[in-house]
C-alpha cells in the first residue's frame, strides 16, 4: 500500500484521481453527445406532427390546404406523440374502425405461425442485438445493418440463398415472402414483450450514417421532383386518391406491414422500393439492403425511437 | 543619343516578346482550361437544349447520350411508368436502326409502351439534364424541408 506521508504526494494523487474522473465524464458525454442533432430533429419532428393534427379544421389553410372542411372533422384532434405508432390510423378513425375489424382476426396470423417455425430452424442464434434495436450501426464493419439484413445475412450463412421458387425467384428476399415471415414473428413477440424501438447513435460513423439517411429523406427526387418527406411529413394526412399518407413518427413501429389490398406482408425495404419508384426514380438503382437505403431506414426508425413496436395491417 | 535609341529599341524589343510570350501562354491556357470552363450542367436550359426542331434529334439524342450514364453513376436516373431514361435511349436507338418513327419500349408489368421517336428522344434529353440538375439543386434545398431546421410552418 502506497503510504502518503506528504502533502505534495496527496495533491498528486488527488490531481490524478480528478483527471480520471474528468476524462471518465468527458467521454460519457461525448459518447451521449452523437445523438444530440438527431434526438433535436425526433422532438422538432414530434412537435411539428402533435402540432398539424392538433386541430385539423382550424389548421386547414396552414397544413391540410387541399382537404375539405367535412374531411377534416372527420379526423380525430389532439392526438398524443406515441399514438402515432398506429400511422394514419392515429387520425384516420373511419379507417380505423374498418382495421379494428380485421384486427380481432388479423390476416397474418398464419404468416406470424410460418415466422415462428422458421426461426426456430434457422436463425434461433441469429441476431446480435434486441429487434428493437435494428437498425443498428455495426461499428465493426463501419455500416448500418437492418433486421432485415441481419437476417438476409443468415439465410447466407445457412445456405438458402440460392433456393428459388416455380417461377424461378428467390424465395429468400429483402422484400417479403419467408423473411417478412420471420420478421412478422419477431415484431409480433417484441409487441407482445411490450417493446419499444429503441435504436442507438453511439458513434461519429453512426452519427454521419444518420445524416446521410436524413438528407436523402428529405432531398427530391426522379421525375416527379418528390421526397420522402413530402408525402409523410409535410404531406402527412393529406389524401391520395382514397389513401391518407402516413406520417413519418411512428413509420417504422407497424412492419413487417399487412396489405390487405395486396394480400401479403411488406418489410420496410419492400416498401422503401415502392416509394423511391413512387417519386418516379429508376428504383432498381438503389437495391434493398444497399448503403442508401440503410442509412435513411436508420434515420426513419430513430424518428420513431420510444414507440410501441405494434403489428399491424394497411388498406 | 544612340545609346538612349538603343535602350528603348530594346526596351521595345523586351515588351514585345514578353507580350507574345504572355498572350501564347495564356492561349494555351484557356486551351487548356476549356474542360473546366465547360458549360455546368446548372446552365443548361433543358427547354431549348432538348428541343429537337431547334437542334435535330441526332444532337438532342447526343445529350441524354452525355448525360444519362453520369445520372446512372450517381444514382438518380428518372422512371416512369417502369421506362427508364437508359431504355428511352435504347428504344431511340433501335429505332433509328430499323427507319422507324416509333419506339418501343417494355416497361410496368412488362407491358409494351409506344412512342414517337420525336418525343421519346426529347423525353430522354429532359429526363438525363433534369436529373443531374436536381440532385445539385437538392444539395442546398433539401433542409428547406426538416422541422426544427429550414421548414417554418
Amino acid at each position: 500500500m502506497v503510504n502518503i506521508n506528504n502533502k505534495g504526494d496527496y495533491m498528486l494523487l488527488k490531481l490524478i484521481k480528478t483527471s480520471a474522473l474528468i476524462s471518465l465524464t468527458a467521454s460519457v458525454l461525448s459518447a451521449n453527445a452523437f445523438n444530440v442533432q438527431a434526438e433535436k430533429d425526433r422532438k422538432a419532428l414530434i412537435d411539428y406532427t402533435t402540432k398539424k393534427f392538433s386541430d385539423p379544421v382550424k389548421n386547414q389553410s396552414a397544413f391540410f390546404p387541399y382537404s375539405t372542411k367535412d374531411e377534416l372533422k372527420k379526423m380525430r384532434k389532439n392526438i398524443p406523440a406515441e399514438d402515432f405508432k398506429d400511422g394514419t390510423y392515429a387520425f384516420d378513425m373511419i379507417g380505423k374502425v374498418s382495421r379494428d375489424d380485421q384486427m380481432e382476426m388479423p390476416p397474418f396470423e398464419d404468416n406470424v405461425d410460418n415466422g415462428e417455425e422458421l426461426y426456430n430452424k434457422y436463425f434461433t442464434n441469429c441476431l446480435k442485438a434486441p429487434v428493437n434495436n435494428y437498425p443498428l450501426f455495426d461499428e465493426k464493419a463501419g455500416k448500418v445493418v437492418t433486421l432485415s439484413g441481419a437476417l438476409m445475412s443468415c439465410v447466407k450463412d445457412a445456405g438458402l440463398d440460392t433456393l428459388t421458387n416455380k417461377k424461378g425467384k428467390k424465395v429468400w428476399n429483402y422484400k417479403g415472402g419467408k423473411l417478412a415471415n420471420v420478421e412478422a414473428y419477431l415484431a409480433y413477440q417484441a409487441q407482445e414483450d411490450g417493446k419499444k424501438v429503441d435504436i442507438k447513435i453511439n458513434s461519429a460513423s453512426a452519427a454521419a450514417a444518420y445524416e446521410r439517411g436524413k438528407k436523402e429523406y428529405y432531398s427530391q427526387r426522379g421525375y416527379l421532383k418528390l421526397s420522402c418527406a413530402t408525402c409523410h411529413v409535410q404531406g402527412a394526412g393529406q389524401r391520395v386518391r382514397l389513401q391518407y399518407m402516413s406520417p413519418l413518427l411512428g413509420h417504422v413501429t407497424h412492419f413487417p406491414v399487412y396489405r390487405v389490398g395486396k394480400g401479403k406482408l411488406f418489410t420496410l425495404e419492400g416498401r422503401l422500393g415502392g416509394c423511391n419508384r413512387d417519386e418516379g426514380e429508376n428504383y432498381k438503382l438503389h437495391k434493398p439492403g444497399s448503403t442508401w437505403a440503410n442509412d435513411i431506414l436508420y434515420f426513419m426508425s430513430y424518428m420513431s425511437n420510444g414507440m410501441d413496436i405494434a403489428l399491424d395491417v394497411r388498406r | 543619343m544612340l545609346e538612349d535609341k538603343d535602350k528603348t529599341m530594346k526596351k521595345l524589343y523586351t515588351l514585345a516578346v514578353s507580350s507574345t510570350i504572355v498572350i501564347a501562354l495564356s492561349g494555351c491556357a484557356s486551351g487548356l482550361s476549356t474542360p473546366s470552363k465547360a458549360k455546368s450542367v446548372m446552365d443548361i436550359d433543358t427547354k431549348t437544349a432538348c428541343s429537337i426542331e431547334k437542334n435535330g434529334l441526332e444532337n438532342v439524342l447526343a445529350l441524354a447520350k452525355k448525360y444519362n450514364p453520369i445520372a446512372v453513376k450517381h444514382k438518380v436516373e428518372f422512371m416512369r411508368f417502369g421506362v427508364s431514361t437508359t431504355k428511352y435511349i435504347k428504344g431511340v436507338d433501335t429505332a433509328l436502326k430499323t427507319n422507324s418513327k416509333t419506339v418501343s419500349v417494355i416497361g410496368k408489368k412488362k407491358k409494351v409502351q409506344k412512342f414517337d421517336i420525336n418525343y421519346a428522344t426529347e423525353r430522354a434529353c429532359r429526363f438525363a439534364i433534369s436529373a443531374l440538375k436536381q440532385e445539385k439543386e437538392a444539395q442546398s434545398t433539401w433542409r428547406l424541408a426538416v422541422p426544427g431546421d429550414g421548414f417554418k410552418y
